[in-house]
């Protein structure tokens, strides 16, 4: 019944988002062959927005596809063929203008200067276009080659998956996923789309333009997701916590970083207060529990920013003050703000990255910029952690209403054998799926919400049910309580990337768009 | 194939964040130790078979509960259908023995008009050196309120088995004197198959891990 509607939905609205897209961004090979059992091309058609998975090669995948595509897609019109422009490589920089490079963050100048991509001296002469039509990129500092080695990628890839699926699960298992898809090493390559996705973000990003449109235009192409190398900005912008005014960026930034810091001179102190000394304690015993077996989020260092960033929260917002959960939220923010320099300095991984021979003035401003980010997206959802927590409770009554109308089988299902949602995703809502799902793809998810308007606080909804679709069969393989209760509290994404997440999102704008303007049509 | 148990008892964990209720329980499902894991947010769900006498084996049901106090409203919900609970503290955390009290009445004024059965436990009791809490204080405790205590290390396996087979035992003896009664509506207590076979010890071993799945 859910597939039929599907397709008669898709069916009725060709114009909306509509046909089957190439990969945008995606940093993934195809991992998972359950997928294409799960979303034959035919069946279900994908848009816009939507990462489909590759084929072997990028050409091959363009050309079984090219009569799927928008003609008035403009973001089409430079790729099928167009080799990709020369005038993209920065690689007039060289690895000594480091230092400097780090100087001009400090001063907050943050506008998308690609760090990452910067050219080592020994590579040139390497950037020649292919006959195939494959080209060879530098990305990360890495000499890549973008169709024809994907194979070899996914197999390290693969094998890198393997290991981790024998780490032990539950509940740690979802951030102990490597997050290194953002960070130089093992990165795969970047195709030519994405090459071209870049270079939207890079125009759209230096633009002086004050125009709200241009803010509009970013959202647009956030929403499929942020090419890793401007994503620290583009969130920064995103996120409401810097003006799209270009020229004012500075000031704020200089401005709000020592606003924060002001109010940890003013109130940090106070943590041993009677008042205060039970919210800290609650933060100091969850820290070390934060992320607990990526070792970045050992380090002392990291610790102190993550503990004075959410001390700082909670005093100034007593109505919720601190709830377990939100130390998960500061996560994401200060990895992002983080990969901006780690990649920078040693191509090295972000987990394991020692904060401490960062220069002071980079720490702090990642922790500032962590600690507004972070605001921002609470300030939208802070009923989710005030007295008896009525934001969850509400989102979890929609979910249920929601699942009840748009699959009444696992909703049946979960009344003969006793499940209520509250029992699993209560989780969901609290932690907004980062319990279920690696860090990576929480990054990839956290794009597309600050692209929504109220993503983390109403588009939230439509992925958890989306999410909770996505395990239809499983679900209604298991036939008591507790299996089911055993699979809902471990859904296995170990191995999800990009791809799995595009489907996600697509998946829950479907259910948004049908729903969204008829909240009566979801309630019984 | 279907574990024959005779009775599913449901259980609930609870006590102050950070005295080792998610630790405990691990150990006791899953027989490791886990050194670090996030905090519990709102309710985790786990299950295992024990066998309190040769062939009769209880399906335990166990909710591992939030400590934080937000996190009440949605774990007191679970008070009212559990028939069994333990309730830890810290030994080497003076105040996670302190709230104790607190626990019980927090628990006792949501579970009407059932009742659930207790269990003390000191938690940590390998790191005797940090020790702030006496087994005497504790036992004296325990008894004021009808409780049996027992302290227990996660990290050493120490008593884990013993606590939860404890408890399963004194509230079988309550179902089978009729103190306790399975009702309809009510998740405590439910009747489960009787086996025709007394099956041996190692079996039971085997079903009990296929069960953890």
């Amino acid at each position: 019944m859910a597939t039929d509607n599907r397709i008669n939905f898709w069916r009725r609205n060709t114009k909306v988002p509509g046909s089957v897209q190439p990969v945008y961004g995606a940093q993934h090979p195809p991992l998972d062959p359950r997928l294409r059992r799960t979303y034959p091309k035919d069946t279900k058609p994908k848009f816009n927005n939507l990462k489909s998975k590759k084929a072997c090669s990028f050409h091959e995948f363009a050309c079984s596809t090219n009569d799927a595509w928008d003609i008035d897609d403009e973001e089409d019109d430079n790729f099928c063929g167009t080799p990709f422009s020369a005038s993209f490589t920065p690689s007039g920089q060289d690895l000594t203008s480091v230092h400097n490079q780090q100087l001009r963050h400090q001063t907050g100048e943050t506008e998308p200067v690609l760090p990452h991509i910067l050219t080592p001296p020994r590579d040139e002469g390497h950037n020649s276009q292919r006959d195939d039509g494959s080209e060879c990129e530098r990305v990360n500092g890495k000499f890549v080659k973008s169709s024809s080695d994907a194979d070899l990628n996914t197999t390290s890839v693969r094998s890198s998956l393997q290991k981790q699926q024998s780490l032990p699960v539950r509940p740690i298992i979802p951030l102990v996923a490597r997050i290194s898809d953002q960070n130089a090493s093992g990165a795969p390559p970047m195709t030519v789309r994405e090459k071209s996705r870049l270079d939207k973000f890079k125009q759209l990003l230096a633009s002086p333009n004050t125009d709200l449109a241009i803010t509009e235009e970013l959202r647009k192409h956030s929403w499929s997701g942020i090419p890793r190398e401007v994503r620290p900005i583009t969130w920064r912008l995103l996120s409401g916590y810097l003006p799209a005014n270009k020229e004012r960026r500075e000031l704020v930034l200089k401005r709000k970083r020592e606003e924060y810091f002001g109010f940890i001179e003013q109130y940090y102190h106070s943590r041993t207060d009677e008042h205060y000394k039970d919210t800290y304690r609650q933060i100091h015993i969850d820290i070390p529990r934060t992320n607990p077996l990526i070792p970045l989020f050992q380090q002392p260092a990291v610790q102190e920013v993550f503990e004075r960033i959410l001390f700082i929260w909670a005093i100034r917002h007593p109505a919720s003050g601190y709830v377990q959960g939100i130390n998960d939220l500061v996560t994401p923010f200060f990895v992002v703000f983080l990969s901006e320099f780690v990649i920078l300095i040693l191509a090295e991984d972000v987990e394991n990255f020692d904060v401490a021979a960062l220069p002071l003035e980079t720490q702090r401003n990642i922790e500032a910029d962590s600690f507004w980010c972070m605001s921002k997206l609470l300030d939208g959802i802070q009923d989710n952690y005030t007295f008896a927590q009525p934001g969850i409770q509400n989102k979890v009554k929609a979910l249920e209403e929601l699942v009840s109308r748009i699959d009444v089988d696992i909703h049946n299902h979960f009344k003969k054998y006793e499940v209520e949602y509250l029992q699993f995703a209560f989780r969901w809502m609290n932690n907004l799926l980062m319990r279920e799902l690696p860090l990576r793809c929480t990054i990839r998810l956290w794009d597309t919400y600050q692209a929504e308007a109220e993503g983390f606080s109403h588009f939230h909804l439509y992925v958890c049910a989306a999410f909770l679709i996505e395990w239809r069969k499983e679900i209604l393989c298991m036939v008591d309580f507790q299996s089911l209760l055993m699979l809902l509290q471990n859904l296995p994404t170990i191995h999800w990337g990009n791809e799995e997440v595009g489907l996600l999102l697509a998946e829950a704008y479907r259910l948004k768009y049908m729903f969204a303007d008829a909240p009566n049509h979801y309630k019984r | 194939m279907e574990a024959i148990w005779l009775y599913q008892f449901r259980l609930i964990v609870i006590g102050d964040s950070t005295v080792g209720k998610s630790c405990l329980i691990r150990r006791f499902t899953e027989g490791r130790f886990a050194q670090v894991s996030d905090p519990t947010v709102g309710v985790d769900f786990f299950s295992r078979l024990v066998e309190i006498e040769p062939g009769k084996r209880i399906k335990l049901q166990i909710w591992d509960t939030a400590g934080q106090e937000r996190f009440r409203s949605i774990t007191r919900a679970y008070y009212r259908n559990s028939v069994g609970g333990l309730l830890l503290f810290d030994i080497t955390n003076r105040r996670s023995f302190q709230n104790v009290h607190d626990w019980l009445e927090e628990a006792r004024s949501h579970v009407q008009p059932h009742s659930i059965v207790f269990l003390l436990v000191g938690h940590k009791c390998d790191l005797e050196a940090q020790r702030q809490v006496t087994r005497q204080e504790a036992e004296k405790l325990a008894g004021a309120y009808g409780m049996r205590y027992i302290e227990t290390s996660a990290r050493d396996a120490i008593n884990v088995e013993h606590a939860f087979t404890e408890l399963t035992r004194e509230i079988f003896a309550l179902v089978r004197s009729g103190d306790i009664t399975i009702q309809e509506g009510w998740e405590g207590v439910k009747s489960g198959f009787v086996p025709n076979v007394v099956h041996s010890s190692e079996e039971v071993t085997k079903s009990d891990r296929r069960c953890l799945c």
